[in-house]
């Protein structure tokens, strides 16, 4: 009885390390939360991309890229940026993981808006 | 452990080794008494580093494409913050290598200016290192 007792527990407390090690080792992704895929956006406004990451064991910060072109570095994992003033017209704003050498390692994601 | 980031580790310690020995090498040639034999031991480590620093930079990148397939995304400052580096390593590893090759006949002038110049060469490599790293 008493080791029926204690092998239940060990059973719950392993279950338990277990799952707090899945919780941690979260699967990386990049999203943009603002804009939204085909958004339209004022030529004169103060635009901005709002974003959140989770950089995976690989990962290490965020490049912005506009039209392809390396904008900015986000260090912040997640949070907003100002983006400069773009032209009319489509653009595609893309927000890529990184590892410390600067490497995309294939976590991203772009959207497409249209300045108008 | 991770081997893609001991490869990255192992690399930025020959390149640390390297920057020190360019750097080092150099300013410690300006400022001690002329003495031929450790000029030419100077010049030797110098060379060496150079080297290194080629060496680990292209590592670097070679890690880089194993990994990814691909080299890292730079700025526009970065990049130009790795041309500065490259013309430096360039410049630095064929006047080091001149220097052996041909310095022995030539006058104190010529072997504090060419000392200057690798002085120069290293500090302007090291400084854009801190660009390149930072704005990349």
């Amino acid at each position: 009885m008493h080791f029926h007792s204690l092998f239940r527990g060990i059973i719950f407390a392993l279950s338990i390390a277990l799952s707090s090690t899945c919780v941690a080792a979260d699967a990386p992704y990049a999203k943009i939360t603002f804009p939204s895929d085909g958004a339209k956006l004022g030529a004169m406004s103060q635009n901005r991309i709002d974003y959140e990451v989770v950089p995976g064991p690989q990962g290490d910060h965020i490049h912005l890229y506009v039209d392809n072109k390396e904008a900015v570095i986000l260090r912040k994992l997640s949070g907003s940026h100002e983006l400069d003033p773009l032209p009319q017209g489509a653009h595609t704003l893309c927000i890529k993981v990184v590892n410390k050498a600067h490497v995309p390692i294939g976590v991203e994601q772009c959207v497409k808006v249209s300045v108008e | 452990m991770d081997l893609q980031n001991l490869g990255y580790a192992l690399t930025q310690v020959v390149h640390n080794f390297g920057a020190s020995a360019v750097l080092g090498g150099a300013v410690a040639s300006l400022w001690l008494a002329p003495r031929a034999e450790l000029h030419r031991c100077m010049a030797w480590l110098v060379l060496s580093g150079w080297a290194a620093q080629i060496a680990s930079g292209a590592t670097f990148g070679a890690i880089s494409f194993y990994y990814y397939g691909q080299f890292p995304d730079l700025s526009t400052v970065a990049m130009v913050a790795l041309a500065i580096k490259v013309a430096c390593a360039v410049s630095g590893f064929a006047l080091a290598a001149f220097y052996l090759r041909y310095g022995a006949s030539r006058p104190e002038s010529w072997h504090r200016s060419v000392w200057l110049i690798l002085t120069i060469l290293a500090a302007t490599a090291l400084t854009a290192a801190a660009f390149l790293r930072w704005f990349s």
